[in-house]
């Protein structure tokens, strides 16, 4: 299997004022969207402690889509919740941007979330009693801000749910639910995506479209995006793939391919 | 099983404790008025233990009206009084060992201040004091008794209270004019310090003969059996001996019937206490109802596996309907201890609206603790067996598919007329039930009203709840918009979380629309009844000397007396006003409909108001069977007919008949008209009836703002009471808000982690909470204003001339329910915003 091209489907002009609001994005800082320092998390104490995150140093750089995998229990999730701010480590570092996270209280935190991040997690992505286009921007409405329409519009088509948008949640299929979810982690442009296994119950189809969707906005819209994937396929759409095991970086592939991170993956299990 | 019950008790304690909350508060009022009522009883059957503790037995004249009745023996002016001289006679029957004859009246203390003692009426008692200790319930106790007729033994409360010594002079307002006494003694009942809080005035039997007007009289004989004497013959030989109209009866029938009058007075105060009791429990069952069917709903996969691995039907079913057997029977226990407390809380409550009881230490029976008991259980189990038969049909497949929360209620055209046409026949059966008063129909308007809102709740809670929270929606944004949506996402429930409320509310909308219309009714009669400048009025009668002390003072013009008594028209008991009919029309406004008002009054003959005329077919000239309890029966002749109006009672007469048909009466008002521009009269009158402790004087202005004051203290009464019902439907609301909570961790923690502050989660769920209960008010208000309307003009016949909707009370009952409602979240939302964001977003 060879890693996915990124299609070219979307009318020139869509392209141009997408290309126009990224050159707004990219007045940001050069230094890696998210980054972590020596990050350790235990839980318990003494016979029954166990360790999370034994010591992890990782840096998710700017513009680029990055996959964390590892077998259950590897902290691939405990790392991906300790810097998004959702976690405390015990110790250790944690920063977006150059903010470090582990000095902002819950106020700053949420400020943080909501402005400078984008989740997508697994599953229970959508408040079901908003619309699909309320989903989308809740955060911007919970905040009092707006957001920019051109960017709405173009997210929706690009998304393929502009048709959808004033369904619940209960009305669309997974794949949608995810998409609409993909929108509204890109409708603020954060700093950094967070996706917590976004395929994770999804048919490969669905998947296939997710991805892909991530993989475009990392080269199209220079977005930042770190995943959490157990499935080498969803690994190969990353353009670098961190492997963790014991709740330590075991190793690191750079544009991978499937194969690839599972020849990896089995080297790492053998 | 067994144990799948207790786990699942334990698990969710703390849902449990708010549900068990509702009929703790339930059964403790419960409890608590049985415990009052128990207590008074005891307390009232050993005052009239004591009093007749030694009295073998009483002579005293038959009762004039009815079949001895209970409500009518207590009064001594519906018996005619022995002459003196049987007295002698019956101390010289053989066997009679004493006798004692007494009689009694108005005999009301004045402070040195000058003001009177008591609340007047029936907390005073003059009585002649009998100094042989044999008989009588009163103990000497200091200094002698009453010998000369300047002399008062006074009760030892009063004494210590006011700071009255033996020897020290003391002002007592007496049926004919006020006097200066000197206090001999001072005397407790028994062993109590006063009858039941009733102050106690004895005077030497002459001087108590002359001040009560009985000279040569009577009240009652008590009559002490010699020991050994043969009581049946006794009493045969004393009844031979008593002049016709008169009767002996052994001294325990005079105590069981008096303990069944006082036990009949107070059973209404136990009634209506219950009655506000059984609604908080009723609210509770709703409450209780709920927070099952929210369960129920939520245990569905639990309860599906337990299906799945072999659980039967009945064994759910018993699973559900236990754990709330055991909820029940907790709370109940609760309540009953809560109760003794309540009792207390109960007797200060109704102290404070002026319904004064006498203190003693609290009775409880076994039989509190059974109701109680029986009562909190059966409505635990009642609430719990509809969600306990959604839990065993459940299948158990249920526990491998995923649902979703947001429910949509279809609307059904057919449920829609149903339930329309449930609210109709309900409104009308109910109103018709209350006025007929016919308890039955009163029960099926009920359920019929509660099946509509059955029907019809759901159905309105999505768009009302919706146009409720729109205004939330845009003063608090997001948030807001998110509460409102969470009100509206499952109809069913916020349906019923509000029922409990919007029961409550519309009750007491009902008796504020009530309220409001009997007060507009009062200023209303008094417009049309009176044209009198000044009402002279105690508590009660008071003495005739008030009479003449102010209808000499410069400027009055016409001086009109009204008394009141019991006589018997057509033989039933009814209430004959009487006035002086001389220049009437300047105090009182008849509006004559036959025949006429004053010339008739003058002439002894009977007015009717139109009511009664129409009932009885009564005409001008037709006579009338009448009957007196001192003078006996005789007849009347219809001499006018007029308008009714509450304030002038049914049947009216002159003075001068009334006078000649009752003994001593005492008048208890006295109505003056003044000179045209005579404006000093207040101050003239003020000073004359400064003697009067107990009498005061009203413009007619403010006579109409009192009449509407006594029905505003009532309805503060009812409200207080109906508040215990407000405060079990909110549990109710804190109850479903903190089951959705947690049935809604993903979704708040989803919130959060997108960025919603916890200051915006706190809005949220108080948003809900206020719709929920805005929702609730509001279809309270509505269906209580339509009940408290149909009711108010259906009392048209009953003095509720006008009907009044009291809009600013309604808009602040509206008002006051979005605050509770906000009360309601504050637990619920400070749990929603103290969620552990990883742990709700991480919980699969």
């Amino acid at each position: 299997m060879t890693a996915p091209r990124v299609p070219h489907t979307l009318p020139a002009m869509l392209t141009n004022s997408l290309e126009a609001a990224m050159a707004l994005t990219s007045k940001r800082s050069d230094g890696p969207a998210a980054r972590a320092l020596d990050l350790i998390k235990t839980y318990g104490t003494g016979e029954v402690e166990v360790r999370a995150l034994d010591g992890v140093s990782v840096e998710f750089e700017r513009g680029r889509f990055t996959a964390v995998m590892g077998p259950s229990g590897s902290g691939k999730s405990t790392l991906m919740h300790c810097m998004a701010g959702l976690d405390a480590p015990s110790s250790g570092s944690a920063f977006v941007g150059d903010d470090e996270i582990g000095r902002l209280d819950d106020a700053g935190l949420t400020e943080l979330r909501r402005d400078r991040i984008g989740f997508v997690f697994q599953s229970f992505n959508l408040v079901p009693t908003l619309s699909a286009a309320e989903n989308i921007t809740l955060p911007a409405d919970l905040a009092g801000e707006t957001v920019e329409r051109e960017w709405f519009d173009a997210l929706v088509v690009q998304l393929g749910i502009a048709e959808r948008l004033s369904h619940r949640p209960g009305e669309l299929s997974g794949g949608q639910q995810q998409r609409v979810a993909c929108a509204r982690a890109l409708i603020g442009r954060p700093e950094l995506i967070f996706a917590d296994e976004p395929t994770g119950n999804l048919d490969s189809n669905a998947s296939a479209e997710v991805l892909e969707f991530l993989r475009r906005a990392a080269n199209e819209h220079g977005q930042s995006i770190a995943m959490v994937t157990h499935d080498p396929l969803a690994a190969a759409y990353a353009d670098r793939v961190l492997f963790l095991a014991d709740g330590k970086v075991v190793g690191e592939l750079s544009s991978p391919s499937a194969d690839a991170v599972l020849a990896h993956v089995r080297r790492l299990g053998g | 099983m067994r144990r799948v019950t207790v786990r699942g008790l334990l698990a969710r304690k703390l849902r449990l404790a708010l549900t068990a909350l509702a009929i703790v508060l339930g059964v403790t009022f419960v409890s608590g008025t049985l415990v009052l009522g128990d207590t008074l009883n005891r307390t009232f059957d050993d005052l009239i233990g004591t009093a007749y503790q030694h009295v073998s037995f009483q002579i005293r004249g038959k009762a004039a009206f009815g079949n001895n009745n209970a409500t009518a023996v207590n009064s001594t002016a519906d018996r005619k009084p022995i002459p003196e001289s049987i007295a002698a006679a019956v101390r010289r029957v053989p066997g009679v060992a004493y006798a004692f004859g007494s009689v009694g009246g108005y005999a009301q203390f004045m402070a040195r201040d000058g003001s009177a003692i008591g609340k007047g009426g029936t907390s005073t008692l003059g009585f002649s004091f009998d100094p042989n200790p044999q008989l009588s319930p009163y103990r000497l106790l200091q200094g002698r008794a009453p010998t000369a007729a300047e002399d008062v033994v006074m009760d030892k409360a009063t004494a210590a209270k006011y700071h009255f010594a033996v020897g020290e002079r003391v002002l007592v307002d007496l049926p004919d004019r006020p006097q200066t006494f000197t206090i001999s003694g001072l005397v407790t009942f028994g062993s109590d310090n006063n009858l039941a809080g009733v102050t106690l005035a004895g005077f030497d039997p002459p001087t108590a003969q002359a001040l009560f007007n009985s000279r040569g009289y009577y009240n009652t004989i008590s009559v002490l059996a010699a020991p050994g004497a043969d009581t049946v013959k006794l009493q045969r030989a004393i009844a031979a001996i008593l002049p016709a109209g008169a009767e002996v009866v052994s001294g325990q029938t005079v105590a069981s019937e008096l303990s069944t009058a006082v036990n009949n007075g107070l059973s209404f105060i136990s009634t209506a206490l219950l009655i506000f009791a059984l609604v908080s429990l009723f609210v509770g069952g709703f409450t209780i109802f709920n927070t099952f069917s929210i369960t129920v709903g939520q245990r569905t996969r639990e309860l599906a596996l337990l299906r799945l691995v072999g659980a039967s039907r009945r064994q759910v079913f018993r699973s559900v309907v236990g754990e709330a057997a055991v909820t029940g029977l907790i709370a109940s226990l609760v309540g009953l201890g809560l109760g003794i407390l309540a009792a207390l809380g109960l007797k200060a409550l109704l102290k404070a609206f002026g319904i004064a009881l006498p203190s003693a230490p609290l009775v409880f029976e076994a039989r509190t603790a059974v109701v109680a008991i029986a009562v909190g259980v059966g409505v635990a189990l009642l609430s719990a067996l509809i969600p306990a038969r959604r839990a065993v049909r459940i299948p158990p497949v249920a526990a491998l598919v995923e649902q979703s929360e947001v429910e949509t209620v279809l609307v059904r055209r057919r449920q829609v007329i149903a339930g329309i046409a449930m609210v109709l026949v309900g409104v009308v059966a109910f109103v018709a039930g209350l006025t007929k008063p016919d308890i039955v129909l009163v029960g099926v308007g009920a359920l019929a009203i509660l099946v509509a809102r059955g029907l019809l709740l759901p159905l309105v809670a999505r768009p009302l709840s919706s146009a409720l929270g729109r205004p939330l929606a845009r003063l608090l944004g997001t948030p807001g918009q998110l509460g409102r949506e969470n009100a509206t996402r499952n109809p069913r429930r916020t349906a019923q979380t509000a029922t409990a409320l919007m029961i409550g509310l519309s009750l007491v909308s009902t008796i504020a629309v009530l309220g409001a219309s009997l007060s507009s009714s009062a200023k209303n009669s008094v417009d049309s009844a009176l044209s009198a400048d000044y009402i002279v009025s105690g508590k009660g009668g008071f003495s005739k000397s008030v009479v003449a002390d102010v209808s000499r003072l410069p400027g009055v013009t016409t001086t009109t007396v009204v008394y009141q008594g019991r006589f018997e028209v057509r033989g039933s008991l009814s209430t004959l006003v009487a006035a002086s009919p001389a220049e009437l029309s300047r105090t009182v406004t008849l509006h004559t409909t036959a025949g006429t008002g004053a010339p008739a009054m003058a002439a002894g003959e009977l007015l009717v108001d139109t009511n009664t005329a129409d009932a009885d077919h009564l005409h001008i000239g037709s006579t009338v069977p009448v009957k007196f309890a001192q003078t006996g029966p005789t007849t009347m002749r219809i001499g006018g007919i007029f308008k009714a109006n509450p304030l002038l009672g049914s049947y009216l007469t002159g003075d001068g008949f009334f006078l000649s048909h009752f003994d001593n009466p005492l008048p208890i008002a006295v109505l003056l008209s003044r000179a045209p521009g005579d404006h000093g009269l207040d101050g003239a009158l003020g000073r004359a009836l400064k003697p009067y402790a107990n009498v005061s004087f009203k413009t007619r202005a403010q006579f109409e703002a009192s009449q509407q004051a006594s029905v505003n203290q009532l309805l503060g009464l009812v409200y207080v009471l109906l508040a215990l019902a407000i405060l079990i439907a909110l549990i109710g609301i804190v109850n479903a808000l903190m089951l959705s909570v947690f049935e809604r961790t993903h979704e708040i923690g989803l919130l959060r982690a997108v960025g919603m502050k916890r200051r915006q989660v706190r809005a949220m769920i108080r948003s809900e909470s206020v719709i929920i209960a805005l929702f609730g008010a509001v279809v309270g208000l509505v269906i209580g204003t339509l009940v408290g309307v149909a009711l108010a003009s259906s009392l048209r016949n009953k003095g509720v001339t006008n009907v009044a909707v009291p809009l600013p009370s309604l808009i602040g009952f509206l008002v006051l329910s979005a605050l509770l409602g906000l009360g309601a979240a504050t637990w619920p939302a400070r749990r929603a915003a103290n969620l552990d964001v990883l742990a709700a977003v991480a919980a699969e």
